[in-house]
């Protein structure tokens, strides 16, 4: 019997040391309680916020702009791609609606460093790295809000980080205007934190001034467009206009004097933008190309110039994209580089009837792209020559439809007949997950 | 950073199991000695008092039986007999005694010896009832079954050529739905135990091999388009004795929190005591064939369609002389000058299939052993892949004395695999390039070099350059230990062990779109290891052959873990060069995870009379994967069974052998598919910017999240008829799952897509039919009949949200409908005015849009089965096996690319089925006008595409003759049967794919979908077993 006792007693034995038996620790993750306690966590953090954008602008939210254009065509299968082309986009679009999901995460990236850092003792970080580091977080929401009016319209404004599952749901939209009016909040929130150093692949004062000039073009407020725009033409000791026009992307090269922001990216760290457009023969799908209409434009060396480097031909003889080539993939996405601040600041100046100012800036471009200046006369004229050269100097880039939609071209360039169709569907699943949430009108 | 030591002193302080492992020898170690101490002490010196000399025959041949256990009652003195079926027994026992002669396959007896010489015939044993049934921690007599266990042989199936014992079994259980769901040997395929219970934690059953939870899912991680391996093709189906399936909650609740799925237990062959060496060979060759491939439209046709279709949208015909330019584009020539490339033919092939095993099984009386090696290859049908799977297994079992018994089951095999993508996705998708290419596209450009076409790669170039493989190691194998402690007590003590290392590579190079521009390699190794500690006490009493009595009790603690590393490189300097060391540029990635389980189970089981039996069980299993709120899950089960055939009032229905009602209702658990860590709210590292180390949150915590929990009721309804010949088992149930574990989707404001919750509930309905028949038994002819008929149904009782799966959203999730529906708009008629497709305008908004979607079918079939029918005349036997399946859907997407009408021009091949296009007022026909991609004749998601999938195949003819013993005897071979197989001769369907099983993906939500899948072949083998 006592046997028998000691036997029982097996399991119980091994049973003994096995309090902790059922904790198990991650090692791949950490949990969400201490992740930004000091300088470094806090960087770590903001590099997070900055993966969160690369990953939606790689893409998605640069497709949306240029395929809506006309410079585009599509040859894959997918009719999701297709209904950019067409101007007929369904809410249950996936690209709407990873763009949507990509760009609130990165919203809720940044609100956590903005919220943490903010909170984070005297001890724990210096005040200049603070406030580098809450005014990049500031900028980057700005940049999202800026985006998301453009696409949408008016958004539920998200300001503060999700901690639980009932945090940041049930948010109604809020109109256009006020999405607009949080994204140049933010920046101006950013341009007081921020220092006035050059970086090309995070935001400074000067990233914030630039986009600024953006936000203000888009605004019609010409004047502070004009400024903006102003503040960055004359930094000649960090930014000029690269000749010939293929310098700024050719032979691999990065973050060059023609950047002002750009999404980095490295062997570890892929862009596969590029898949999209290279040509099987070198590992892409070409599954997005410039159109025949495009293609004849940029090989026009009276329109194109030196930007028919943006096209090439394949193995097959069939056109195919070449700004975004590079192997391993690490092409550069161009946020905003400056041929967009001289076209801003003729614009401007069109609008402001500065025509001889205008053509100057304008002509920056042209000639820099290998094209004599233009005869374009007039206000109308000279805008017509600016939205067209923008059409080229941008063909491949996430231009041309909000180029359309902001200068009200967009029905009579493309061909859209229901004004409903200039603001993009929210996400349909979007709106079965948050009844708060109502749906564009035409949707 | 922790160096080298400190994690050494770390990873003995962390890893409790470890010191658990220690702990188990210590107890083990002093258990032997207790065991032992007392043994010395019982023996006594031999007298000889009688010498018994006899012979052991076939009661009806008369043949004498070698190696027969030949006991005398009461005490340990035993003897077996020779090659000629004599013995002796040398005793201190005076006669009379009585003697017990057992014999495997033979009904042992009891004889009285007088006195020497003695004969004794010995009846082989057709008694079912008697058989012997593996149920959850023990044996069960058939006849005292309560739950719903099915009994499967695998020596029925073991030559069908699949790689994997559980893809052999479809059609042989009842209530199992099992579909292969592609031709290549060695790949996953859905295993389904009276249906699905869960949309996102697994619905594959439990897999116990001789104790050892199997790890069953795939550790692959290379893209093959959606397919993965399976991990149970590691096993050698030759050295399975028995395949227990367990289906309801009695049989599986004391399998817990991974139950809810049912478990199928399976035992490898051992050797018996007392048996003399035997040697198994077996050797088969054959080869294996498509049945059918797709009928494609020459390149004159497909210039035609696409024609029409450009006249149709008012714009000029591509193909028209070549001299006609107009906008600046000149003509592709017309169609007739169109010329026609296969390249079906150029893919698919005759494909060689080979097998060898070799076993030798047998013991003494303190030993038993099986010997088992095994070599595996299968070609697949589409070139280059291949599964080959080499293995070796010994099982060894030694009586350290009367008492005590301790043994070793080891299975190790290697299992190689050339892989490749079959159809999913433009890169490497071998049926991308062979079928979905336009056949009137050259392989040449005009500068003669071999290119793609449609975006795919080139075949003949992938073919030539293909490098994708794997090759996974596994052991499988335990160690116990048993002793009686008392006379009717016995405990049990296993340590196990299942470790895989996975090991797969790939290289493109830069012919290939993969490896474009230069060069792609890729290596990872994944290293996925289980191990359990395990002890049981079974105590089991009979008193006055009234009441049986038996209480299991036991403890398990598993841990499970995963380590994978990879790494990729890119930029090669030429196609020589294929280590990922030569390359520009490299990567890596590293993955771990852990997780723990720890249980206690028991059950009881009562009997009264051999009439009454009665028996509950309780798991409870604490599981490192949930909320601290609910580790520890409770799993209990109650059965009960009536032997009506012991009632008074049938004793006299001769015909009726036995009755038995059964029913049971428990409750048993789901937590698969979750990750280990799924409970917590966690940020992730790896999401660095320009090279430093980002973090960023990774999902919220729901410290409330738990099993699923699935109850199920069965009733079981048991009865044999005249002199056991006809068998038939019938079973319904109910299954109801709460608690189902589902990523819950957030609004995107909140920064997350979802979180994991228990928030769906899903049921399965469905009963079984089981009907066995000795049609004939007679001296040299018999035939016997296996019938089995399931039927399922499904439906998903709740779920917060719709879920959508499948390319263009073909398979959808909802509420009150089964899970795997297909959503599609239904297709009424083409007009014959227009030619355009009319679908049902479900909400009569005079529109067609995307609310007018329905669901129309699913993947369900309405009832499933086989049908074997063996018959043996003198030496010869056959053996015809059909499976079948009807009301099933399966969706075409084959068709929906290839039939586009000529809209995808050049970019998709077209299938000949298009050819029955309406072209004019009048044409009566359901294949509508070429109107454009996604318009309207040929939207995404249309229902012309969705058919019937109900077939009936019969899956395997085998052909045996087994030698005269008088010729074997001659060549000194026990035995010698020649045999040819044929697999999948024929199928019958009104499916116009080339495989009602077909799925372009593993991934279960995506069953059903066909799409640039390989068909099963059909096979033809013809072999040899040899036993010496």
């Amino acid at each position: 019997m006592k046997k028998l006792f000691f036997i029982l007693s097996i399991p119980l034995i091994l049973f003994s040391g096995c309090s902790s038996f059922l904790e198990v620790d991650p090692r791949a993750s950490i949990s969400d309680d201490n992740t930004i306690i000091d300088a470094q966590s806090a960087n770590t953090a903001l590099n997070g916020v900055y993966s969160a954008l690369r990953s939606y602008y790689s893409i998605n939210f640069q497709s949306i702009a240029y395929l809506s254009g006309d410079n585009i065509q599509w040859t894959g299968s997918q009719s999701q791609i297709q209904e950019f082309i067409n101007h007929n986009v369904r809410a249950e679009n996936a690209t709407i609606s990873s763009t949507w999901v990509g760009i609130y995460e990165t919203i809720n990236r940044a609100n956590n460093v903005i919220a943490k850092v903010a909170d984070l003792d005297a001890g724990a970080i210096g005040d200049s790295e603070r406030s580098r580091i809450l005014g990049e977080a500031y900028f980057i929401r700005g940049l999202t809000y800026f985006d998301l009016a453009r696409v949408w319209g008016g958004v539920p404004l998200i300001t503060s980080p999700t901690l639980n599952v009932d945090d940041n749901r049930g948010i109604p939209r809020s109109t256009q205007e006020q999405t607009y009016q949080q994204a140049i909040s933010d920046w101006d929130i950013a341009e007081g934190l921020l220092s006035e150093t050059t970086n090309r692949y995070q935001a400074t004062r000067k990233t914030v001034w630039a986009l600024k000039a953006r936000y203000f073009l888009y605004r019609q407020d010409w004047q502070q467009a004009l400024d903006y725009a102003s503040r960055l033409i004359a930094d000649v000791q960090n930014y000029e206009l690269l000749a010939p026009y293929t310098a700024f992307f050719v032979n691999n090269v990065v973050g060059t004097r023609e950047s002002v922001f750009e999404i980095y990216y490295n062997a570890n760290e892929l862009n596969p933008h590029r898949n999209q457009w290279q040509p099987q023969e070198r590992g892409g799908t070409r599954q997005w190309a410039p159109n025949d209409t495009f293609v004849a434009l940029v090989n026009n060396p009276e329109v194109g110039g030196s930007r028919s480097a943006l096209v090439a031909l394949d193995n097959q003889g069939r056109w195919y994209g070449n700004l975004y080539y590079r192997s391993p993939a690490t092409d550069p996405t161009y946020v905003i580089r400056i041929a967009e601040l001289y076209l801003i600041r003729a614009e401007a100046k069109a609008n402001l009837g500065d025509s001889n100012g205008a053509l100057t800036d304008l002509n920056e471009v042209r000639n820099r792209a290998g094209l004599a200046d233009s005869q374009a006369e007039g206000q109308d004229a000279i805008l017509l020559a600016i939205e067209n050269e923008r059409r080229l100097e941008f063909g491949l880039e996430a231009h041309r439809w909000f180029d359309l939609v902001r200068t009200g071209r967009a029905k009579a360039v493309l061909g859209i007949t229901d004004d409903n169709r200039l603001l993009l569907p929210l996400p349909a699943e979007q709106l079965l997950l948050d009844d708060a949430l109502e749906q564009n009108p035409g949707y | 950073m922790y160096n080298q030591y400190n994690r050494k002193a770390l990873f003995m302080e962390h890893n409790p199991h470890l010191r658990d492992a220690v702990r188990w020898l210590v107890s083990v170690c002093f258990l032997f000695f207790l065991l032992f101490s007392e043994k010395s002490s019982a023996q006594n010196k031999p007298l000889i008092n009688s010498t018994l000399s006899g012979l052991v025959v076939d009661a009806s041949s008369k043949e004498p039986l070698p190696g027969a256990l030949v006991k005398i009652e009461g005490v340990t003195n035993q003897t077996q007999t020779d090659k000629d079926g004599k013995f002796q027994l040398i005793t201190g026992q005076p006669f009379p005694y009585n003697i017990v002669i057992s014999y495997l396959g033979y009904d042992s007896k009891t004889v009285r010896a007088e006195g020497s010489p003695i004969s004794i015939e010995l009846a082989p044993n057709l008694n079912q009832l008697e058989d012997v049934v593996v149920v959850g921690y023990g044996t069960q007599k058939k006849k005292d079954l309560i739950g719903s266990v099915s009994k499967v042989d695998p020596a029925a199936t073991v030559n069908i050529p699949t790689g994997s014992f559980d893809a052999q079994l479809q059609g042989k259980v009842p209530g199992v739905q099992i579909t292969s769901n592609t031709g290549v040997p060695g790949e996953a395929l859905n295993v389904r135990l009276r249906g699905a219970t869960s949309i996102n934690a697994g619905n594959d059953p439990l897999y116990v091999v001789d104790g050892v939870f199997l790890n069953s899912n795939s550790l692959q991680t290379i893209n093959t388009g959606g397919k993965a391996t399976s991990p149970i093709a590691d096993i050698n189906p030759a050295d399975i004795e028995s395949v227990e399936v367990l289906k309801d909650a009695e049989a599986t609740a004391l399998y817990g929190s991974r139950g809810a799925n049912g478990v199928i237990i399976v035992t490898t062959k051992r050797g018996n005591y007392n048996e003399k060496a035997r040697v198994n060979l077996n050797l088969s060759q054959g080869f294996s064939k498509a049945a059918k491939l797709w009928e494609l439209t020459t390149g004159p046709e497909h210039a035609q369609l696409v024609n029409e279709y450009f006249q149709n949208i008012g714009q000029p015909a591509p193909f028209r002389p070549v001299g006609e330019v107009i906008n600046g584009v000149a003509g592709r020539g017309l169609p007739e000058e169109q010329q026609t490339y296969d390249r079906l033919g150029e893919l698919f092939r005759s494909a060689a299939l080979t097998n060898a095993d070799l076993s030798v099984s047998g013991g003494t009386s303190q030993t038993k052993y099986y010997f088992g090696a095994g070599f595996n290859r299968q070609e697949a049908i589409i070139k280059p892949v291949s599964f080959d799977r080499t293995s070796f297994k010994a099982n060894i079992d030694q009586k350290l004395s009367e008492r005590v018994q301790i043994g070793v089951s080891n299975s190790f095999a290697r299992t190689g695999r050339n892989q490749a993508r079959a159809g999913d996705g433009p890169r490497g998708g071998l049926l991308q390039s062979a079928l979905h290419t336009p056949t009137y596209l050259s392989p040449y450009n005009d500068a003669g070099e071999l290119v793609g076409r449609a975006g795919f790669d080139n075949l003949t170039l992938l073919l030539e350059n293909y490098d994708v493989g794997s090759r996974s190691l596994r052991y499988i194998g335990n160690v116990y230990l048993e002793a009686d402690l008392l006379k009717n007590l016995k405990f049990r003590s296993t340590f196990s062990l299942d470790y895989n290392n996975y090991d797969e590579s790939e290289y493109w190079n830069n012919l290939l779109i993969e490896g474009s521009p230069d060069g792609l390699a890729t290596s990872t190794i994944t290293q996925s290891s289980t191990w359990i500690n395990e002890q049981t006490l079974t105590y089991r009493k009979n008193w006055d052959d009234q009441h049986n009595l038996g209480i299991v009790v036991g403890n398990t603690l598993q841990g499970s873990t995963l380590e994978l590393t990879g790494a990729e490189g890119r930029g090669f300097a030429n196609n020589s060069f294929k280590l990922i060391s030569s390359a520009a540029t490299t990567t890596s990635t590293q993955d771990w995870w852990e997780y723990r389980l720890a249980s206690f189970f028991g059950r009881v089981d009562y009997a009264f009379r051999d009439t009454y039996l009665l028996d509950f069980s309780l798991r409870a299993d604490g599981s490192s994967r949930f909320g601290t709120a609910n580790q520890w899950g409770y799993f209990p089960a109650v059965g009960a069974a009536w032997r009506i055939k012991k009632a008074a009032f049938l004793a006299d229905a001769k015909a009726l052998d036995d009755l038995k009602l059964r029913a049971s209702y428990g409750s048993t658990g789901n937590q698969n598919g979750i990750g280990p860590f799924a409970a917590r709210g966690l940020w992730s590292g790896g999401e660095s910017y320009q090279g430093v180390a980002g973090i960023a949150p990774e999902q919220l915590a729901n410290s409330e999240l738990k099993w699923e929990r699935t109850r199920q009721l069965n009733i079981g309804l048991d009865a044999i008829f005249f002199n056991e010949r006809l068998d038939f088992t019938f079973n319904v149930y109910d299954k109801y799952t709460k608690d189902g574990l589902l990523p819950l989707s957030l609004a995107a404001t909140t920064g997350f897509d979802s979180y994991t919750s228990n928030s769906a509930e899903i049921s399965n309905k469905g009963f079984e039919l089981a009907i066995t028949s000795t049609n004939v038994r007679k001296k040299d002819f018999s035939w016997q009949t296996s019938f089995n008929v399931s039927r399922n149904i499904n439906k998903i009782e709740k779920l917060a949200y719709t879920i959508y799966a499948g390319s263009r959203d073909l398979v959808i999730f909802q509420e009150g409908s089964p899970m795997y529906s297909f959503w599609v708009y239904n297709q009424l008629y083409v007009d014959p005015q227009t030619g355009d497709a009319v679908y049902e305008d479900v909400n009569q908004d005079g529109q067609i849009t995307v609310a007018d979607r329905q669901i129309k079918g699913d993947i369900w079939p309405d009832f499933f089965g086989g049908l074997t029918n063996n018959f043996s005349y003198k030496g010869f036997d056959a053996s015809l096996f059909f499976v079948f399946s009807y009301g099933n859907k399966i969706y075409n997407h084959n068709r929906f690319f290839g039939e586009a009408g000529g809209a995808r021009d050049a970019a998709r091949v077209i299938l000949a089925s298009n050819l029955a296009r309406w072209q004019q007022p009048g044409d009566i026909t359901d294949v509508p006008r070429a109107d454009g991609v996604n318009v309207n004749n040929y939207r995404d998601g249309g229902g012309r595409w969705l058919e019937d999938g109900s077939y009936l195949r019969l899956r395997s003819l085998n052909i045996g003759y087994t030698l005269p013993k008088g010729l074997t005897n001659r060549l000194h071979l026990n035995r010698l049967r020649l045999f040819v197989e044929g697999n999948n001769l024929f199928t019958w369907t009104n499916y116009t794919g080339l495989d009602p099983e077909s799925a372009a993906n593993s991934s279960p939500n995506q069953q059903g979908i066909d799409l640039g899948t390989p068909p099963q072949p059909r096979s033809f083998q013809f072999g040899l077993n040899v036993s010496l």
